[in-house]
């Protein structure tokens, strides 16, 4: 019986410690603005304000977006592609297109669907000449279906602006 | 109370004062919550309308009158519809009783107190009429929960706001507020911290608010009592539960805070200002503290809050008599 009650009074102040912490937080910036707060332990938000503030670069390194073509080491317009087609073979989706080019082994044709893409990394693991890995673009949007066709080759030769 | 012209007029005039105070309270402090929620989870919170974010819930609320009310086919149609009108109608009864400031009340009557406690006890009425005509077993779960809920947390709340009574010796609210003025030292929370405590907690279990909002806990039961509701049925079950938070903000405020007195001039905003304060408090505590499990709720219930609130009142009682 006293145990219960201690344990319980004990509990009442472990109460009283979590709403310090949330407390804390759930000020929100204004102990930032009014100078109460250092400001290394600043603004408290984890979260990035996405259409007014973007992730670094650096901070997207690991990040998996839509293929992209491996440029070669002498030429960065050319692939490392040699058109064997293991990789449509090995996609599950179905979502590659590549047609080998009229001379030598470079395709002249690399879509990809990103609309059916799954991002499992079946076509990166499979590539024996290494020339695909996934792109760090985190920002891709487009209003249409079909836009979403991604044709790898035209985007080697020009890489796409980073949108924002 | 004689009835006459002037007196219906005062009454039409509250009530329609009451709406909009009622409306506003939805509107402000849902962005409030939502704003709480999201500095509390060290996010911004709603941001991008209006600035801050504070036109956000009216957007919602075009939103939500625009939607269209689906009603289920194997539902009790006329109970479906009967439980979020049933829902806000108890509240401007309520809130007619409630003494702002010490002239300010929309109805002055000496039994204010019971008044209150009466009508609070239709809003769980309302949940179970709702809960049993949607014809969902989720709804009719967790209507069945704010019932046994209700039930349980109605005594201690009962127990706590009866030692205060013993102590003014009346039910009427604005006597209960006059015998608060003066410095702070002089409000109930000082001279029944107890029953100030037992009447916190029992807050959230009559107001269905987190840690003991199980009637509509999202985890296990969707949405609870209100799962089939959409447009402005859902609305009016949202906005009930503001208006039941600031209900017993207010309570709050008049029986425990001083009412209307404060450091510096005594009036109706700090009535308010208490309220507020009170209400921000619930939702901290929201965004704090996980959902208990149903057993769990109702030990608390019966095996601490109804002990020590027979105990305050047993004491309270002693120092009436001796002293």
């Amino acid at each position: 019986m006293i145990k219960a009650i201690v344990d319980n009074i004990k509990g009442l102040y472990s109460l009283l410690v979590g709403l310090f912490i949330t407390g804390r937080y759930g000020l929100g910036p204004f102990p930032a603005w009014l100078k109460l707060q250092k400001p290394e332990n600043g603004y408290p938000q984890l979260t990035t304000h996405y259409p007014w503030q973007t992730i670094e670069p650096e901070n997207l390194v690991n990040f998996r977006g839509p293929l992209e073509l491996v440029p070669a080491e002498d030429d960065p317009a050319q692939s490392r592609c040699v058109s064997c087609l293991m990789c449509v073979k090995g996609c599950p989706s179905g979502c590659l297109t590549v047609v080998k080019g009229d001379q030598g082994k470079a395709p002249k044709v690399w879509l990809s669907d990103f609309s059916l893409c799954s991002l499992c990394g079946a076509c990166v693991e499979v590539c024996p000449a290494g020339a695909l890995r996934y792109s760090h673009d985190l920002y891709w949007v487009e209003e249409k279906r079909e836009n979403l066709v991604n044709d790898l080759l035209a985007k080697l030769a020009a890489p796409r602006k980073a949108s924002l | 109370m004689d009835i006459n012209l002037w007196s219906v007029i005062k009454l039409l005039v509250a009530l329609g004062a009451i709406i909009a105070l009622l409306i506003a309270n939805s509107v402000v402090m849902v962005w409030l919550e939502r704003k709480v929620a999201g500095f509390v989870q060290r996010r911004p919170g709603p941001y991008a309308v209006g600035p801050q974010g504070m036109l956000q819930t009216i957007a919602d609320t075009v939103k939500l009158l625009s939607k269209q009310i689906v009603i289920p086919g194997s539902s009790d149609r006329f109970l479906f519809l009967l439980g979020p009108v049933l829902c806000m109608f108890p509240m401007f009864i309520m809130f007619l009783a409630i003494p702002y400031g010490p002239w300010l009340t929309g109805l002055e009557i000496n039994l204010g107190l019971l008044l209150i406690l009466a009508f609070s006890g239709l809003e769980s009425l309302a949940v179970l009429v709702g809960g049993w005509g949607s014809n969902n077993k989720y709804s009719l779960i967790g209507a069945a929960r704010t019932v046994s809920q209700s039930v349980a947390y109605e005594i201690p709340l009962l127990l706590a706001i009866l030692a205060l009574a013993f102590m003014t010796g009346t039910l009427n609210l604005t006597v209960i507020t006059e015998a608060q003025t003066g410095w702070f030292w002089h409000w109930n929370i000082f001279r029944q911290p107890l029953a100030f405590l037992i009447f916190i907690i029992t807050c959230f279990g009559e107001t269905n608010r987190a840690p003991f909002d199980l009637p509509e806990g999202e985890s296990e039961l969707t949405g609870g009592y209100h799962t089939e509701y959409s447009g402005m049925g859902f609305a009016l079950f949202f906005m009930a539960e503001y208006t039941s938070m600031m209900l017993v903000s207010f309570l709050a405020a008049v029986l425990f805070l001083g009412g209307s007195s404060g450091p510096i001039g005594n009036g109706v905003w700090w009535t308010f200002l208490k309220m507020g304060a009170f209400m921000t408090f619930m939702m901290w505590v929201r965004w704090t503290f996980p959902r208990v499990r149903f057993d769990q709720l109702l030990n608390i219930n019966w095996k601490w809050l109804m002990p020590l609130g027979l105990l305050n009142l047993w004491l309270t009682a002693m120092a009436i008599k001796v002293f």
